[in-house]
């Protein structure tokens, strides 16, 4: 499927942001601007990437 | 009617998937996403733009799909984390919109409710009544096809081999289906000797809609150094057994729909990691083209996944006794120091001589229990 420029631009800024981050080490990175669930608020909250590890493999 | 098979990236809110998955995003060969949505509760449930504008494309052209991880179907009280999930759920599902959603199957161990790993359950008619209700809580909150995943872990041979009749069962009343996730059947093909034209046919294989394929680990077995045991740990490339377990198990399921590898980030944090992660999507793509090619036309009837009648759950289903042996299991898991004491310690519980059937486990089984419940806590 093809992804507009638009969302990969900002996937590549994104991920740039967080360069210094990696699954699991447990490193908090810089806010950036970002989006709250269910609102149409942006909160300045970052990701921390810690415990997004477990998602799929638990073995 | 022409087949559609979406290969698929399992993709969370992870810088090294994300960037190990990108390459792929901008040629356009990723079909569909595969999101844990309940992996954000670190982040205050908060989704930066970038990564929202991503799950809107593909959700925009219904090839969003959301992979639930830390629900704990089986648990025996319906905890009020559990309340929160499904509402958190609701609220996604007006925001984006899923194709389908999908847990795992069995408890999670673990006091904290993001914590632990699933671990099996009996297979009783009260841990069915038990599954259903909350498939049916999962199916009212998303308002779209639910499934469930098979387990890759299992205590006993009888237990995989019955496991898929149980998932029948439990996905019956929502006309739910499953996930057959084929590294997990790669773990139990190894770890229980069985063969695979057994073992699949053991599945209720007019219910796939998803199959998984990923990576995983050898551990010695603690019985026997000559022996290994298979664990499901997503931290390293696709074996080739599975690529063939894919070839073989396509013509199988009339119903499937997307094909997803998964990987955890931890696994992809080298460049050569990066590159070996897109050559292994790229060959299960190559075998969905190939297999497409040979049967483009779906014989089977399409089954949408949807209830025929979709109706609120009624009374929550609990079961104290179910509860509070989860929790002493959970408890001995994550502290024992080994499968003899484990069992040593379980002897002295309500699991003995009881629907858990703690007599049948197979100590490498055990010991492998114990690690997963040990890493996850």
């Amino acid at each position: 499927m093809k992804i507009s420029k638009k969302v990969l631009g900002a996937l590549v800024v994104g991920l740039a942001v967080q360069a210094s981050s990696s699954s699991c080490d447990k490193v908090q990175t810089k806010p950036e601007k970002a989006k709250k669930v269910g609102t149409e608020n942006p909160a300045n909250q970052q990701p921390d990437t810690a415990y997004n590890c477990p998602a799929c493999g638990m073995g | 009617m022409s087949r559609t098979i979406l290969p698929t990236i399992a993709c969370n809110l992870d810088a090294d998937i994300l960037s190990a998955s990108l390459p792929l995003l901008e040629e356009g060969v990723v079909d569909a996403l595969e999101w844990s949505f309940d992996a954000l509760f670190r982040q205050d449930h908060v989704i930066p733009e970038w990564f929202h504008d991503l799950l809107t494309a593909y959700s925009n052209e219904g090839r969003l799909i959301g992979h639930g991880v830390f629900f704990s179907l089986f648990s025996g009280r319906l905890l009020p984390e559990q309340a929160a999930w499904l509402q958190r759920l609701k609220q996604l599902s007006r925001q984006y919109r899923f194709d389908h959603i999908t847990e795992h199957f069995g408890f999670m161990t673990g006091s904290d409710f993001h914590k632990g790993a699933p671990m099996s359950v009996p297979y009783t008619s009260g841990t069915v009544a038990i599954g259903r209700d909350r498939l049916q809580r999962i199916q009212d909150a998303a308002q779209c096809p639910v499934g469930l995943e098979n387990l890759a872990f299992a205590y006993s041979l009888d237990e995989v081999k019955r496991q898929g009749a149980f998932l029948e069962q439990l996905i019956e009343p929502v006309n739910g289906f499953i996930i057959l996730d084929l590294h997990n059947v790669y773990c139990q093909l190894h770890n229980f000797n069985i063969p695979f034209e057994v073992l699949i046919q053991a599945y209720p294989l007019d219910r796939v809609r998803e199959i998984h394929i990923s990576g995983g680990s050898w551990e010695t077995a603690v019985t026997d150094q000559s022996r290994s045991i298979r664990r499901d740990t997503h931290d390293g490339r696709v074996p080739e057994s599975v690529f063939e377990l894919l070839e073989h198990t396509l013509p199988l399921c009339p119903q499937v729909k997307y094909v997803v590898m998964e990987q955890l980030g931890t696994g992809l944090q080298t460049e050569a990691a990066k590159i070996s992660f897109r050559k292994d999507f790229q060959q299960m793509q190559k075998i969905t083209e190939q297999f497409l090619e040979h049967h483009s036309r779906m014989d089977a009837v399409p089954n949408n996944f949807l209830p025929e009648y979709s109706l609120p759950p009624g009374q929550v289903i609990e079961d104290e006794y179910l509860y509070g042996e989860q929790q002493i299991l959970s408890y001995i898991l994550e502290h024992a120091a080994g499968h003899a004491e484990a069992m040593e310690q379980l002897q002295h519980t309500a699991l003995r001589n009881s629907v858990w059937g703690i007599e049948k486990w197979q100590p490498d089984m055990l010991e492998t229990a114990i690690r997963i419940a040990q890493k996850w806590k």
